[in-house]
């Protein structure tokens, strides 16, 4: 059984088709890419799948683990072990960035049935996944995403993955904003989260983030359907004829 | 529907200040006091008195009975009570050295009378009712150069109910001294008429915070005249929280060059409450800079109103105002009212205003249901950030804790009826 099991998920917004059967399975230990111009519906795709409010599926069908998503909501998928991350990480002001994890790690550990962290635990905890992604303490003390740098803030979607432990990770165009320092540590920060009881899929318009974080399988989205799915070779494929050549193709 | 109150009430001030003579500073108040605001003046549209008139109200008497006092938690050093009004020495501490604490004499009131009277207050109800009817008018002054490091507690309480209570109060800081006060706002009566004048003289500093935090059917109409002069510096914070109906109205002066005035504050309403800050900045001088962020969270069937006007004088050129105000509707028949108004006569001026009335982000709701937290807890996660953040740039960092506590026990109340979860 597929982790994550898409099955020809449509959606509209604003009366406008989207999404228009997408179908996408996932298994437990692989990396998936998703590839594809901008607007073509992969920020969409991501929002459909967390469960945002008004995105919700037109028709088809999303399975977690065997479980269907459809009546569930943001707060629930997250803490049955789906996660994000955003594009543009949302600002917090006056929510401080240590108990919004906390908040966060400790609503998704009840639910799987272990035991909260205390105050002391976590920051302990936090600190030390913190420093793999040197990640500063001092951003720690900061209201979430408040003043953080572009880079500051997609190590800071990292380091959320790194302390939820998800089984399915969304990363929506994680490589937007960063420098090529940034981009290594993100990705180390991604690649150390890699394992045979999760799933990662990265979506990213550029194949260079795929150099970092190697996918097993990549798939082009255009205008909310996946065209094409392949190896690794068709983000080269990618970066060699741009997106064009492959729509016109399909 | 006024005219009950007009009638009513204005005949009773006038049998309360008949026993004085014709020259008391409490018959020329009263003089003027031939009206109450109508409610179709423009800065009294948003806040009409009419629930008020229908209460037969009269001055409390000078007599009346001790109350039962409210077991205030005091965070000050020093603790100066006013009850019924009136300032009570035995219920008040030794005040440190550099302050002085008098009631005014009949010529010393009569100049703190004028001063009122030239100012915008000079048709405020409660500038005329409480010049006519105050036991005294108390002034608080800090001797030029001194800091003053303790933290002043100013706590008005008592009323009685269908009465009208009156504490005047005037805070003077001379040449380059400081103080920290906070004051606050504990009744059980019906009308409490709080009258202000607070001279800040050339590098003096004032930190201020006020708690409005009367009674449930109290009616609070708070009025300040701030006159700032070269160099000061005030920082004013108001939570409003208590009564059914508080509007705390401020006329800020800034008639010295290089004058910073900042004036924030926050209201939490619930139930039928109806809070309002009222405030006019007036920059008669060259570079003074006015900052003021306000911020409401509505529940239940509350009313909130904040209207701020800026006044650039012709010759108040590289003057900075800014004003930022937003309220959060956490009910659907919670409404609330912004009302900036900017008027500039001069023409090398920064200002900027803003003013937001909506619900809670939905980026931000989704940021947080995103991972794993609840609909209900990001709603108070969000809405505690939204005061958390105000306080912590208004309030110095002791009292950070005591303000946002103050804050914390108004919402849980509000939130209690709006969100299932609450905890
Ligand atoms: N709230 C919305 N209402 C209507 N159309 C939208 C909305 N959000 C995005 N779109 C449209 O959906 C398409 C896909 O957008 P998006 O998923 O953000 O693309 P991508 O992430 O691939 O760049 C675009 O054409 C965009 O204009
Ligand atoms: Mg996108």
């Amino acid at each position: 059984m597929s982790l994550l099991e898409i099955k020809n998920a449509c959606l509209k917004l604003d009366n406008k088709n989207i999404l228009n059967g997408v179908s996408l399975s996932i298994n437990s230990g692989e990396v998936h890419a998703i590839m594809g111009p901008n607007g073509s519906g992969k920020s969409t795709l991501s929002y459909m799948l967390s469960g945002r409010d008004g995105y919700e599926l037109e028709s088809g069908e999303i399975l977690l683990d065997g479980q269907s998503l459809s009546d569930m909501s943001a707060d629930e998928r997250a803490r049955s072990g789906l996660f994000l991350a955003f594009q543009y990480p949302v600002e917090l002001p006056g929510v401080g960035a240590m108990s919004f994890l906390r908040e966060a790690v400790n609503s998704r550990r009840k639910f799987i049935g272990q035991e909260e962290f205390d105050h002391l635990a976590f920051v302990k905890e936090a600190r030390k996944e913190a420093s793999k992604m040197f990640v500063k303490d001092e951003m720690l003390k900061r209201a979430v995403n408040v003043g953080f740098s572009g880079g500051e803030k997609k190590k800071f979607e990292i380091l959320q993955m790194a302390m939820l432990k998800p089984k399915v990770s969304i990363l929506d165009e994680t490589d937007s904003g960063l420098d090529v320092d940034a981009l290594k540590i993100v990705s180390d920060g991604v690649n150390a989260q890699r394992s045979d009881d999760n799933a990662i899929v990265v979506i990213t318009h550029y194949q260079r983030l795929l150099d970092y974080i190697v996918p097993d399988f990549v798939h082009i989205l255009s205008e909310g359907v996946i065209i094409k799915s392949g190896g690794p070779e068709l983000a080269l494929e990618v970066e060699k004829n741009g997106y064009a050549g492959m729509i016109n193709a399909a | 529907m006024l005219h009950n109150i007009k009638d009513n009430y204005i005949t009773s001030v006038n049998n309360y200040i008949k026993n004085f003579d014709d020259k008391s500073f409490r018959k020329l108040a009263g003089k003027d006091f031939k009206s109450w605001p109508d409610p179709l003046e423009e800065t009294w549209r948003l806040s009409r008195l009419g629930s008020l008139s229908r209460k037969k109200i009269e001055p409390i008497s000078l007599d009346a009975q001790e109350p039962i006092m409210s077991k205030l938690n005091v965070v000050g050093s020093n603790t100066i009570k006013f009850i019924n009004g009136a300032f009570r020495k035995d219920m008040s501490s030794n005040l440190p050295k550099g302050v002085s604490l008098i009631e005014l004499n009949e010529s010393e009131s009569v100049t703190f009378l004028s001063k009122i009277k030239n100012s915008n207050l000079k048709n405020h109800p409660s500038a005329n009712a409480s010049l006519s009817c105050t036991p005294s008018i108390v002034k608080l002054s800090v001797d030029k150069n001194a800091k003053i490091e303790e933290l002043l507690e100013i706590h008005f309480e008592g009323g009685v109910e269908s009465s009208s209570v009156h504490p005047v109060l005037f805070v003077e800081l001379n040449e380059n001294s400081s103080l920290s006060i906070i004051e606050r706002f504990n009744h059980t009566g019906s009308l409490i008429m709080p009258l202000q004048l607070i001279e800040i003289k050339d590098y003096a500093s004032l930190n201020s915070i006020k708690v409005f935090d009367d009674s449930h059917e109290s009616y609070n109409l708070a009025a300040h005249c701030i006159i700032m002069s070269h160099k000061s510096l005030l920082n004013s914070f108001s939570l409003i929280k208590g009564s059914q109906f508080t509007r705390s109205e401020t006329h800020a002066y800034l008639n010295g060059t290089n004058a910073k005035l900042n004036l924030n504050g926050v209201y939490i309403s619930g139930n039928k409450q109806h809070h309002d800050l009222t405030t006019a900045i007036y920059h008669n001088v060259e570079e003074c800079i006015s900052k003021q962020i306000v911020r409401g969270v509505l529940g239940g069937e509350s009313t909130g109103v904040f209207q701020g006007k800026v006044k650039v004088a012709p010759n108040a050129q590289k003057t900075d105002g800014q004003q930022m105000s937003k309220a959060i509707l956490i009910s659907d028949k919670a409404s609330a009212n912004a009302k900036p108004e900017l008027e500039i006569y001069a023409d090398d001026v920064v200002c900027a205003h803003g003013a937001t009335v909506g619900e809670l982000d939905d980026d931000q709701l989704f940021y947080l249901n995103s991972r794993g937290i609840s609909k209900d807890k990001a709603r108070l996660i969000l809405i505690k950030a939204f005061l958390l953040d105000i306080i912590s740039e208004s309030v110095e960092e002791t009292l950070h804790d005591f303000i946002f506590n103050e804050a914390q026990s108004a919402l849980s109340s509000i939130l209690k009826n709006e969100i299932e979860e609450f905890v």
